[in-house]
C-alpha cells in the first residue's frame, strides 16, 4: 500500500510547495510511484480524510488556522512541517514585534477591519509535529531523504550541527574573514551551506541547532563589528519565534 | 603464492619442523632454514611474504638476518622469536623492522594468528608506496637519477613539468579566492600560487574527501553490497611540509592495520610535489611540532630561490617524472647556500611555538586531565566543527546510507565528522559519552598532543594554524591550550620548588607493626599475624601488598594474605628465600617490624562481583590469592560460582591445611585440590594444576578466573582457561616484580611502560599483550 501524502498551506509564499513541484525527472516519476498524493491544492483539486502523512507549509497567524491545523492533525498519522514558516515561524513572525492592531493598519489600512490576526507562530506551537523539512526554501533532496526514511522504516533525523560543517566541507572560505558577518555557526547544516557557498551569508532559515552557544556567537558577531542590536536584528530575519529573538 | 609463502629459521629441530607443519596444515607454503647463511641465501634467491626468525643462531644471528631482509627485501613481514628476551635485542629487532617479538615456547595458533594478521595488514598491491605503480604510463627515464638528490630547476622548467604531469592525470594546486588561498584543481602553470602561507582546506581532503561513496547496495531480500573504489590519477602540486606530515601520518592510519581499500588507492594514484613553506601564516607554528621541514613523503620537493627551484627528489617515481617531462641542473654551492638561508629565515619567522618541548606534551597534558582549563576555555566554543573540518589531521568519518526513490539501490556514504560536534559519541538510546563542550575540547587537544602520537607514534598536530584561523571564538590553537597547560606545570613545578607543596612525610618511613603470631605451614614457610602499635588497621583491598621493614636487614615486598574482613590485624605469609624473609623467619611474637603500605592495585573486587569466579592458587600462589578467597567467602553472596582450585608440588608442600579442609567442606563452593607427585599419605587428586581445569564446567559469558602462581604455571593455565571460552579480559594474574620502593620511584618493577607497584600487581591477561616484556 502506497502511503496517502497531501499537502496544505497555510500562512507563506507557498514557496516550499512549489520547489515540491519543481522535482525533477527520474525523481518525480519515482515519488509519484512510491506515494499516493491525495490531496495537494497546487496539483489537482482531490480531497481525502484520512492521511498517512500530512505536509504542512506557512505558519498559523489567524484564528481559522489553529482550528483548520487541529483538524489536519486529527486526520493524519503524521504531520510533517514544510518549510521555515511552519518549523519555526520563519519570516512571518517580524510582525510579532508589532501590536496586532498595528500590523492589520499597516498592511490593510482602512480595510483593516475586516481582517482578523495573531501573533504568528510555528505549527508546533498549536498541534505535535512529528517532524520538520526546515529551510526557505526547503532543500528538496532532504524532503526526499525523509519521505525514505519513512518509507524504508527508518526515523528521519536532521543534521545537529551547524552550517559551518558544511560550510567548510565545500572548501569555502569563512564570510567573518571575508568581512561579512554570518549566522551559520549556530544555525542547523544540511543545506550545503548553500547561500554561504553562492557567496552570500546564512541567514537562520534552518533554525537553531539543538544546542547553540548564542552567547558566544553574540560575542564573535559584536566582535566584527555589530552592535546588540543588530546582531539581533540578523536572528529576529527567521528565528523571531524561538526564544533566543525574544 | 608470495602472500602465503613463510620462512622459518629456527636452530633447533623440535622447533622448525612443530612450526613448519603447523602452518603446512593452516595452507601456507613453508620453507625452513637452520642457520643465518641457510636463510640469507634464501632470501637473496626468492621472495617471501613473512619470515619467522629466531634470535640466536650459529653463525649469523638473527638480528644479521633481518638487517640482510631490511637491506634486500623490506616487504618481508619478520616476525622474530626467541627464549632469551630482552629489551635491548627487542629494539633492535623493531628498529629492523620486526613486526612482532615472540617469546618461546608458544603455542603453534598463537603464531598462526599472527601471520593472518600480519598478512591482512599488507595492502594487496604494494607495502611501500614509494614501490606503488605510477598511476600512468611513464616512460623510463633516459637515464637513472638517484632519489634523494638534488636538482635546479628554472621557471620554464617547473611549467614544462607542470604541463607534463597535467596532460596525463588531474592538477591540483593552491590558488588565491576572496583573499585568502585553497587548494582547487588548476588548468594553467600561472594560475597555481607558488607563494601561499596556508590555504583554507588542507590538502587532505584530496586523499580523504569530505564524502565519498564507500559501497553500492541492492536492497531487499537478498541484499548485495559491492565496494566502490574512485580513484583518479592526480598530482598534488606545492605541498607544503606540515601538510606532508599530515598525509605520513595519514598514511600510518588507514595504509597499516585494516588497510583501507579507498584511501590507499587515492594514495597511490597521488603525486605528491612538496614546496618549502617560505611565508609562513600568521597563527603557524609548524617548527614547534617539528613539521616545517620534509625529509620523506613526498615525490618531490621545491624550494623558491626565486624564479629558480631547488628540486629534491623523495622517490623513483619523483625521480622518473622529473627526468621524463623537464631538464634539471646540478645545484651550485650558492644555490645550496640560499636554500639553507631561505629556510632558516622561514623558521625565524612563525610568530607562535610551543613553550614546551612536544616530547613533553602528553605528560603535561596526561596530568592536567581533569584541570579546569578545559571548561573555561570551551565556554566560547560553538561546537561548529570549524577547527576540524579544516585539520590535515582529522580523519573521523560517519557512515550513512543513502538509497533511491524506488528503495531498490543506494549507497554506503562515508563523510567528515569529528569529535567536536555535539552528535559525534550519541548512541541509539540518546547517551552522549562526550556530553558536554570542555570534554569534546579537551578530548581534541589529547588527540593533537597525546593519544594520536601515542597510537601512531606521529604527532598529531602539524601546527598549520589553519584551526586557529577558523575558529571564530579564538579557542581551538593547539599551541595556544598546549602553552597553557605548559605553563600551569611551570607554574605547579616552581611551587614544588619553593617548598609550598607538602611533602608525603612518611613516604619513606615504615610504621611499627607488632607481631602477635607465627605459625609455621610448611618447612621453608611461615604465616605472621601483625597489628599497627598505633591501633589503626591497614585498609588493604586483597591483592595488594606491602614493604616489610627489618632495620639493618632492609626492605621486601610481601603480599598480604588475610582479607581486609578478617578484623584489625593482617597476616603475611612468607617464604624463606632472602634476606629479609630469613630475619622475619627469625622473628617471634612481640616483635617489631615496620610496615609501608598498602601498595598496588590489589584484585578487581569491582569487575569480580556478581561473576562466576574460578580461583587458581599454585604453591605460593595461594598466599596472596588467600585474600581474595577469605573476602568471597565473607561476602559470599555477592558473587556467582566459586571454583578454588589448588596446587602444591607434594603433599608436604600443603599450606594452610585446616583452612584447606574447611574450604573442601563448604556449601556452594567447588573445591578441587592436586599435587604435583602424591606419596603414601595422599588420597586426593595427583598431576599439575592444569588437569583440574577440563572438568570444570563453567559459563564463560560470567566467568572471571584469577590466577596466582609461579610464571610456569600461568602459561599452561591460561591454555586451559582459553579452551574453556574465556577471553583475555576475563583472566587475571598477579606478577611477582622486584618491587623495591612500592611508591612507582625507583624502577626495579617496571614492565615497558608500567610500575608494578602502581598499576599492578595485578593485570587482566588482556593489558598484559600490551606489555611485551611481561610473560
Amino acid at each position: 500500500m502506497k502511503p496517502k501524502v497531501a499537502f496544505f498551506d497555510f500562512t507563506c509564499c507557498e514557496g516550499c510547495q512549489l520547489d515540491t513541484l519543481n522535482i525533477e525527472g527520474q525523481d518525480l516519476v519515482d515519488l509519484v510511484s512510491a506515494i499516493d498524493i491525495v490531496e495537494f491544492r497546487e496539483v489537482h483539486t482531490g480531497k481525502a480524510d484520512h492521511y498517512d502523512i500530512a505536509f504542512v507549509e506557512g505558519s498559523i497567524t489567524r484564528e481559522s488556522g489553529i482550528e483548520r491545523v487541529k483538524d489536519i492533525r486529527a486526520r493524519s498519522d503524521m504531520l510533517i512541517a514544510l518549510g521555515a514558516c511552519a518549523h519555526i515561524g520563519g519570516i512571518n513572525c517580524l510582525k510579532n514585534h508589532l501590536e496586532m492592531d498595528e500590523a492589520l493598519e499597516i498592511v490593510y489600512g482602512e480595510d483593516a477591519k475586516y481582517y482578523d490576526t495573531i501573533p504568528a507562530r510555528p505549527v508546533s506551537a498549536v498541534v505535535p509535529v512529528d517532524f520538520a523539512v526546515p529551510g526557505c526554501p526547503i532543500n528538496t533532496a532532504e524532503l526526499l531523504r525523509v519521505v525514505k526514511d519513512i518509507l524504508l522504516g527508518k526515523t528521519p533525523s536532521l543534521p545537529n550541527y551547524p552550517v559551518c560543517v558544511e560550510c567548510k566541507m565545500a572548501g569555502n572560505v569563512c564570510v567573518f574573514e571575508r568581512g561579512g558577518t554570518c549566522l551559520g555557526p549556530v544555525i542547523r547544516g544540511g543545506c550545503n551551506a548553500v547561500c554561504v557557498t553562492a557567496g552570500r551569508h546564512c541567514w537562520g532559515c534552518r533554525g537553531l541547532v539543538d544546542d547553540p552557544n548564542l552567547d558566544s556567537q553574540k560575542d564573535v558577531l559584536k566582535e566584527y563589528g555589530l552592535t546588540v542590536d543588530q546582531v539581533v536584528e540578523k536572528f529576529k530575519i527567521y528565528n523571531t519565534y524561538s526564544e533566543v529573538a525574544q | 603464492m608470495r602472500e602465503h609463502s613463510v620462512l622459518i629459521v629456527d636452530d633447533e629441530p623440535i622447533v622448525r619442523e612443530s612450526i613448519r607443519d603447523w602452518l603446512t596444515e593452516a595452507g601456507y607454503q613453508v620453507t625452513t632454514a637452520e642457520t643465518g647463511e641457510e636463510a640469507l641465501e634464501l632470501v637473496s634467491a626468492r621472495d617471501f611474504s613473512v619470515l619467522v626468525v629466531d634470535l640466536r643462531l650459529p653463525g649469523s644471528t638473527g638480528i644479521a638476518v633481518l638487517e640482510a631482509v631490511k637491506a634486500e627485501r623490506p616487504w618481508i613481514r619478520t616476525i622474530v622469536i626467541t627464549a632469551y628476551p630482552s629489551a635491548e635485542t627487542a629494539q633492535e629487532a623493531k628498529r629492523l623492522g620486526a613486526v612482532d617479538y615472540l617469546l618461546k615456547p608458544f603455542a603453534p595458533d598463537d603464531l598462526e594468528r599472527l601471520i593472518n594478521n600480519t598478512l591482512a595488514s599488507i595492502p594487496p598491491e604494494a607495502t611501500v608506496i614509494g614501490k606503488a605503480e605510477a598511476p600512468v604510463a611513464v616512460a623510463a627515464p633516459a637515464e637513472a637519477i638517484e632519489v634523494k638528490e638534488t636538482f635546479v630547476v628554472d621557471r620554464e622548467g617547473l611549467r614544462r613539468l607542470f604541463d607534463g604531469l597535467a596532460s596525463s592525470m588531474e592538477t591540483i594546486g593552491a590558488v588565491e579566492r576572496q583573499g585568502r588561498f585553497v587548494f582547487d584543481r588548476v588548468k594553467q602553470f600561472d594560475d597555481l600560487r607558488l607563494d601561499h602561507d596556508v590555504t583554507v582546506q588542507s590538502p587532505t581532503r584530496y586523499l580523504f574527501p569530505a564524502r565519498e561513496t564507500m559501497l553500492t547496495m541492492e536492497l531487499g531480500a537478498t541484499p548485495k553490497t559491492t565496494p566502490t573504489i574512485e580513484a583518479t590519477p592526480q598530482v598534488l602540486f606545492g605541498v607544503h611540509p606540515y601538510d606532508l606530515h599530515a598525509i605520513e601520518l595519514l598514511d600510518e592510519v588507514f595504509m597499516t592495520k585494516h588497510a583501507d581499500p579507498n584511501y590507499i588507492s587515492r594514495r597511490q594514484n597521488t603525486v605528491l610535489v612538496g614546496l618549502d613553506c617560505l611565508k609562513p601564516a600568521p597563527k603557524a607554528f609548524a617548527p614547534s611540532m617539528g613539521t616545517d621541514r620534509s625529509d620523506t613523503g613526498f615525490d618531490l620537493l621545491l624550494t623558491d630561490l626565486g624564479g629558480r627551484f631547488m628540486v629534491r627528489v623523495g622517490s623513483q617515481r619523483g625521480a622518473d617524472l622529473l627526468a621524463q617531462h623537464t631538464t634539471t641542473t646540478a645545484p651550485t654551492d650558492q644555490d645550496i647556500a640560499m636554500q639553507h638561508s631561505l629556510l632558516d629565515e622561514a623558521r625565524a619567522a612563525y610568530g607562535v611555538s610551543l613553550q614546551a618541548p612536544r616530547e613533553r606534551l602528553p605528560k603535561l597534558l596526561d596530568d592536567h586531565y581533569d584541570d579546569e582549563y578545559w571548561e573555561e576555555r570551551s565556554e566560547t566554543c560553538l561546537s561548529c566543527g570549524s577547527c576540524i573540518m579544516v585539520c590535515p589531521t582529522c580523519f573521523c568519518f560517519d557512515v550513512v546510507d543513502e538509497v533511491a526513490l524506488d528503495l531498490k539501490t543506494g549507497e554506503r556514504i562515508r563523510k567528515w565528522d569529528g569529535c567536536m560536534l555535539t552528535d559525534f559519541a550519541v548512541v541509539a538510546g540518546g547517551e552522549n559519552f562526550r556530553h558536554d563542550k570542555a570534554s569534546r575540547f579537551r578530548h581534541r587537544i589529547f588527540r593533537k598532543g597525546k593519544y594520536v602520537l601515542e597510537r601512531y607514534g606521529m604527532v598529531g598536530c602539524v601546527g598549520c594554524g589553519r584551526c586557529a584561523t577558523a575558529c571564530l571564538p579564538d579557542i581551538a590553537s593547539p599551541a595556544e591550550a598546549f602553552n597553557a597547560i605548559a605553563e600551569k606545570a611551570k607554574i605547579e613545578t616552581a611551587r614544588r620548588l619553593i617548598g609550598v607543596a607538602a611533602p608525603e612525610q612518611d613516604l619513606y618511613t615504615p610504621k611499627p607493626a607488632q607481631l602477635l603470631r607465627v605459625e609455621e605451614l610448611a618447612a621453608n614457610e611461615k604465616v605472621f599475624e601483625f597489628a599497627f602499635e598505633d591501633g589503626s588497621t591497614l585498609g588493604h583491598g586483597p591483592g595488594q601488598f606491602v614493604e616489610v621493614s627489618i632495620p639493618g636487614i632492609g626492605e621486601a615486598p610481601i603480599s598480604i594474605s588475610s582479607s581486609p574482613t578478617r578484623g584489625d590485624t593482617f597476616q603475611l605469609a612468607v617464604r624463606n628465600v632472602g634476606n629479609v624473609t630469613r630475619a622475619m623467619h627469625n622473628l617471634e611474637a612481640g616483635a617489631v617490624v615496620g610496615i609501608r603500605g598498602p601498595f598496588g592495585n590489589g584484585f578487581p573486587i569491582d569487575e569480580l562481583e556478581w561473576k562466576d569466579l574460578v580461583l587458581v592458587g599454585g604453591g605460593i600462589g595461594l598466599f596472596p590469592l588467600r585474600s581474595l578467597i577469605q573476602y568471597v567467602l565473607d561476602r559470599r553472596d555477592r558473587f556467582g560460582e566459586v571454583t578454588i582450585l589448588c596446587g602444591s608440588r607434594s603433599p608436604a608442600d600443603r599450606m594452610f591445611e585446616a583452612e584447606l579442609a574447611e574450604w573442601s567442606k563448604l556449601d556452594g563452593i567447588q573445591f578441587l585440590e592436586t599435587v604435583d607427585r602424591g606419596d603414601e599419605s595422599w588420597n586426593g587428586h595427583v598431576g599439575v594444576i592444569t588437569t583440574l581445569i577440563p572438568g570444570l564446567e563453567l559459563s564463560p559469558a560470567k566467568t572471571t578466573s584469577v590466577v596466582v602462581g609461579p610464571p610456569i604455571m600461568y602459561r599452561f593455565v591460561i591454555g586451559e582457561l582459553k579452551k574453556k571460552g574465556l577471553a583475555d579480559e576475563q583472566i587475571v594474574l598477579s606478577l611477582e616484580r622486584r618491587m623495591k620502593c612500592g611508591v612507582g620511584k625507583c624502577g626495579h618493577c617496571q614492565i615497558n611502560g608500567v610500575y608494578v607497584c602502581q598499576e599492578g600487581p595485578v593485570f587482566t591477561l588482556a593489558e598484559l599483550r600490551n606489555l611485551r616484556e611481561a610473560v
